[in-house]
């Protein structure tokens, strides 16, 4: 089987910040309740959260939203430093995290200039009632374990092994995170980039196409294109 | 699927190979194999899962849904990919359904006051005793003259519309639906301006300019979901040119944040600037001959002639050469739609507001056409309506009159479904005071919501993803959808659906009442309602017999026919009186600000503020959680002496006030005031209660002049600050800059 690599594309210029990939991510990830003091002590949990920049004042003011998650780095500051191998790279492109051999060094997170690793304080509590919905196919982390985007790897598998189980290849569009699932704009897609007919594969090739902080060579494997400003200054629109 | 011992053991070994791209040294692969033996261990063995497709109950939307079921259990929301409303996509709230569902605050089993009302005191019964309680009160008031029996409950459409409205016709009873942030003025304008009942569908995916005059249509606004869709289409479609984007708004919403132009006008005269643009549609004659015709009764542009840029500048406060450049914008890139609502329609001027914006359309040939507004069909089910009236704000200040004084005629048993009055309605038409003097209140609700908490007598219904139910979407997507409801799990209390209930107390009330609502329960009702659907054949499911009909129907969550569309081709609406100026409640130099209150995101107009989910889901622009934020222009803030978190009392001219911290805006104008709706309860569950304000309940009872709709954008302000201070519990600032030293130069990271 030929290693895939897993990309997502985020189309800025699809996205309306509607919000709706950040519960689907919390719905599909088991993560915990954010309460009120976890944001008043900058703690909460968003494997993806959308990030709001203002432009310009009152009356020519901006706000633009980029949906932010794990990059899920070809080249992943994060991993080196890990001194117990709990984040490691794997065949499909993923930067994987282990939850049970994370011993909360937190030197991931220091180490990731995206700042969207998760470090569990303290032990998730759910009321017992909403345990219920929790997903079977997600490990609940306890206290001292660092959590990040996992493409919803649980995903990719289930899938992944249904069409190995159905003797074919994964088609196109198959697998999808749960925020990509979701995101009614379509902003978000996710493909295998090896794959030369897959949408993924044609969208990398935009001409609007950038990564987040570019100039550090972490090498993401999610690739944003740019938000079009047919106001801007420059002429190119961009 | 189970893996054999032999697949295990391959896996493993793909994942040994995984290391070599490791990029600090090698791992030893003997340690991989032991201490991660295949990917990641819980990923090894796959529970069974079962997705049932159902509707979305969270809004009035109605996108069709598939939950994923393990073990009984509903784990996941995910939108239904057939369903032609929403093709597979959710929202926010839609997702956080199942909370909903496993909400720790359910109201478990049926219970009678025994303290005080609103005391909080009550005594679990049975069901046998509920229903003996309701059926006897309703025996016993049935006929007697000066009596009346009212049902208040949320917006209906579909099956659930004719069983409430067979119930209260027969037995006699009045009912009235409610909404919060009143569409009324919205509704009636969208059926003058098309000349239909149900809301058209606005066909954005393929135009290429959108005007929106105050509409939310990315938040909350009507069909939201499939107006993202349309969004992204129309931004990075294939195969075609970017779509522009203006937004017409006094406040920086998300629509403004997305839009290429932002027009931030005066609260209220948005439908001014709408016949401004006709009127130089008009005048420079590229305005449809026709439809200028019939708008104006004959009389062409000279009718329009006060609504003349230079002569409405003024009052809008947009330059008069931003007008003209607007309208022909809106000629020139064509298809164009012009949509409003929102804000926009809760004014004195609603309604004229909204005829005027809506008109646009015709003035450029787009009604009827790809690219613009796509009528739609009439419900394909006999009896089974597709629009859902709200009743008015007026009709509800009349019934609150009525409670409190006992005239014309006295209320002895209100029976209250899906609506929280008590919560919505403005504090000044003192709706607590006057429920107090209701002699018996008999609530359905799965919570303790505001108005549950004063009921005598409580018959919880199910959530909606333990209940049967149909739909009939509106807005549909331009053709005939019927949805299907159906239980994805095994009710998880002593609860008992709403309509079954009806159905059970009709039958034991009298024969003429179970001879109108012949159905046992409402599972039963649904499927005699799509019969006809059965007998049709046509659509996307058809069967010889109809259990399979019904079968496959449930499967895919409902029925639908993409050839069944709306052959109407109406004319544009004529003006017959001209549109009026806004009226607020307040004046300017004593209340500066024009209080501007949107639906959250989240929470809406406060029905979602009982989910954790939502009540965490940062807003898109402030990022603010959990708590009410008062949006004051930064630099107004900065003149007043105000910084974030500083608590401000915002108060009406009637004398009714809140207190939220303020939250310095870049983007609001400084005339007005944003406060989000859906915070402020006294109740509805721990999650909800006592955290933050509610905007709504300090407003003046404006309404609008043609349709008696809330007017809830029209009341002026002032603010004090009250020297006390508050964090705000927000998301952006969470993340530490990575700071970078002047000069240090950046290390690439490279690989080893
Ligand atoms: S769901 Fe899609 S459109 Fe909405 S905020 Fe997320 S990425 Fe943007
Ligand atoms: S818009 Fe959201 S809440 Fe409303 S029906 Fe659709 S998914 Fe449900």
């Amino acid at each position: 089987m030929a290693d895939r690599k897993w990309v997502m594309v985020v189309d800025a210029d699809r996205c309306s910040g509607c919000e709706a990939c950040v519960v689907a991510c919390q719905a599909e990830n088991n993560l915990p309740i954010n309460e009120e003091p976890s944001f008043l002590q900058h703690r909460a949990f968003e494997w993806i959260h959308i990030e709001r920049y203002w432009e310009g004042e009152f009356p020519n003011v901006k706000a633009r939203f980029l949906p932010l998650m794990c990059q899920q780095c070809g080249n992943a500051p994060c991993e080196p430093v890990c001194p117990v191998y709990a984040t490691y790279h794997n065949n499909e492109g993923l930067n994987v995290q282990v939850y049970n051999r994370c011993v909360g060094t937190r030197y991931c997170a220091n180490n990731c200039p995206y700042q969207v690793r998760f470090f569990n304080w303290f032990e998730a509590v759910w009321p017992e009632t909403l345990k219920n919905h929790l997903n079977p196919d997600v490990t609940v982390r306890s206290r001292g374990i660092m959590e990040k985007c996992t493409f919803c790897v649980q995903r990719i598998h289930r899938k992944s092994r249904l069409a190995k189980k159905e003797g074919r290849d994964l088609r196109d569009g198959e697998v999808s995170p749960s925020c990509v699932q979701a995101c009614p704009t379509d902003a978000l897609v996710f493909g295998d980039v090896t794959n030369k007919d897959s949408k993924v594969a044609k969208l990398v090739e935009d001409k609007r196409n950038f990564h987040l902080l570019e100039h550090l060579g972490t090498e993401p494997n999610v690739i944003y294109l740019k938000k079009v400003d047919p106001n801007a200054r420059d002429a190119s629109g961009h | 699927m189970q893996l054999s011992r032999r697949e295990f053991l391959k896996l493993a070994g793909v994942s040994a190979a995984g290391a070599a791209l490791f990029t600090a040294c090698s791992i030893p692969e003997k340690e991989l194999l032991v201490q991660s033996p295949a990917r990641i261990p819980e990923d090894v063995l796959d529970g069974d899962e079962s997705w049932y497709a159902s509707v979305c109950r969270q809004c009035p939307a109605g996108c069709g849904i598939i939950v994923r079921v393990m073990e009984g259990r509903a784990k996941k929301i995910e939108g239904n990919p057939d369903y032609p409303v929403n093709r597979g996509k959710l929202c926010a709230r839609g997702l956080a359904g199942v909370q909903a569902l496993y909400h720790p605050d359910r109201i478990k089993g049926p219970m009678r006051r025994t303290g005080a009302r609103g005391s909080g005191q009550w005594q679990q019964i049975t069901w046998d005793q509920a229903l003996n309680d309701l059926v006897g009160r309703l025996k016993q008031l049935r006929g007697s003259a000066a009596d009346t029996v009212v049902l208040a409950h949320e917006p209906l459409r579909g099956p659930m519309s004719l069983l409430v409205d067979r119930f209260t016709r027969t037995y006699g009873s009045e009912r009235l639906a409610y909404e919060p942030m009143d569409q009324a003025a919205l509704r009636a304008a969208l059926k003058t301006a098309f000349g239909e009942d149900v809301v058209p569908e606005f066909d954005i995916q393929n135009a290429s300019y959108v005007m929106s005059f105050g509409a939310d249509f990315l938040e909350t606004w009507l069909s939201p979901v499939r107006y993202n869709r349309h969004y992204g289409e129309f931004r990075q479609g294939a195969n075609r040119k970017r779509g522009t984007l203006v937004h017409v708004e006094p406040r920086f919403s998300l629509e403004a944040a997305n839009a290429d132009q932002w027009v931030p006008v005066r609260p209220g005269t948005e439908g001014v600037l709408a016949l401004s643009m006709a009127y130089v549609l008009m005048s420079d004659g590229s305005a449809d001959a026709r439809a200028a015709a019939s708008i104006t009764a004959g009389a062409g542009a000279r009718a329009l002639a006060s609504f003349s840029p230079e002569r409405v500048e003024s009052v809008i406060g947009v330059p008069a050469a931003r007008i003209q450049e607007l309208a022909r914008e809106f000629a020139s890139h064509q298809p164009s739609i012009a949509i409003g609502g929102g804000s926009a329609a809760a004014h004195t001027n609603g309604y004229t507001n909204m005829l005027a914006v809506y008109s646009l359309n015709y003035l450029v040939g787009n009604v009827g056409k790809r690219g613009g507004v796509l009528l739609n069909p009439a419900s394909p089910l006999k009896d089974v309506p597709a629009t859902s009236g709200a009743t008015p704000f007026s009709a509800w200040q009349k019934l609150v009159e009525r409670l409190r004084t006992g005239q014309p005629k006295p209320v002895n048993l209100l029976l209250v479904h899906g609506a929280n009055p008590l919560y919505g309605l403005p504090a000044e038409v003192n709706a607590g005071d006057a429920l107090g003097k209701a002699q018996y209140i008999v609530s359905f609700s799965s919570f303790m919501d505001e108005t549950t908490a004063q009921a005598d007598l409580i018959l919880p219904d199910h959530t909606y993803l333990e209940s049967w139910g149909g739909d009939v979407p509106e807005p549909g997507p331009g053709h005939q959808v019927v949805g299907l409801q159906q239980p994805v799990v095994k009710a998880l209390y002593d609860t008992r659906a709403f309509g079954d209930v009806l159905l059970t107390v009709a039958e034991e009330i009298g024969p003429d009442m179970a001879k109108a609502l012949p159905w046992r329960n409402v599972r039963e009702m649904v499927r005699d309602s799509v019969r006809e659907l059965h007998q049709a054949r046509r659509g996307s499911v058809t069967a010889a017999e109809f259990e399979v009909f019904w079968n496959k129907a449930l499967q895919q969550g409902g029925w639908w026919d993409s050839n069944a569309r709306s052959s109407a081709s109406p004319t544009a609406p004529i003006f017959s009186k001209p549109p009026a100026l806004p009226r607020y409640a307040g004046s300017a130099p004593e209340y500066p600000y024009h209080l501007v209150i949107f639906p959250s995101l989240s929470m809406t107009d406060g029905r979602g503020a009982h989910l954790p989910w939502l009540q965490a889901l940062p807003d898109p622009i402030s990022t603010v959680v959990w708590r009410t934020w008062v949006e004051i222009n930064s630099k107004v803030a900065k003149q007043m002496g105000l910084v974030e978190g500083d608590i401000v009392r915002v108060e009406a001219p009637n004398g009714k006030s809140i207190e939220a911290p303020v939250y310095p805006h870049p983007g609001v104008s400084p005339e007005v005031i944003g406060i989000p709706a859906g915070q402020g309860h006294s109740s509805y569950t721990n999650y909800a209660a006592g955290r933050g304000a509610n905007p709504l309940s300090i407003i003046a009872p404006l309404t609008d002049a043609e349709t008696g709709g809330l007017a809830w954008g029209a009341t002026r302000v002032r603010v004090s600050a009250t020297g006390r201070r508050m964090p705000i519990p927000k998301f952006e600032g969470g993340a530490v800059e990575a700071r970078q030293l002047p000069g240090a130069p950046v290390a690439p990271v490279t690989r080893g």
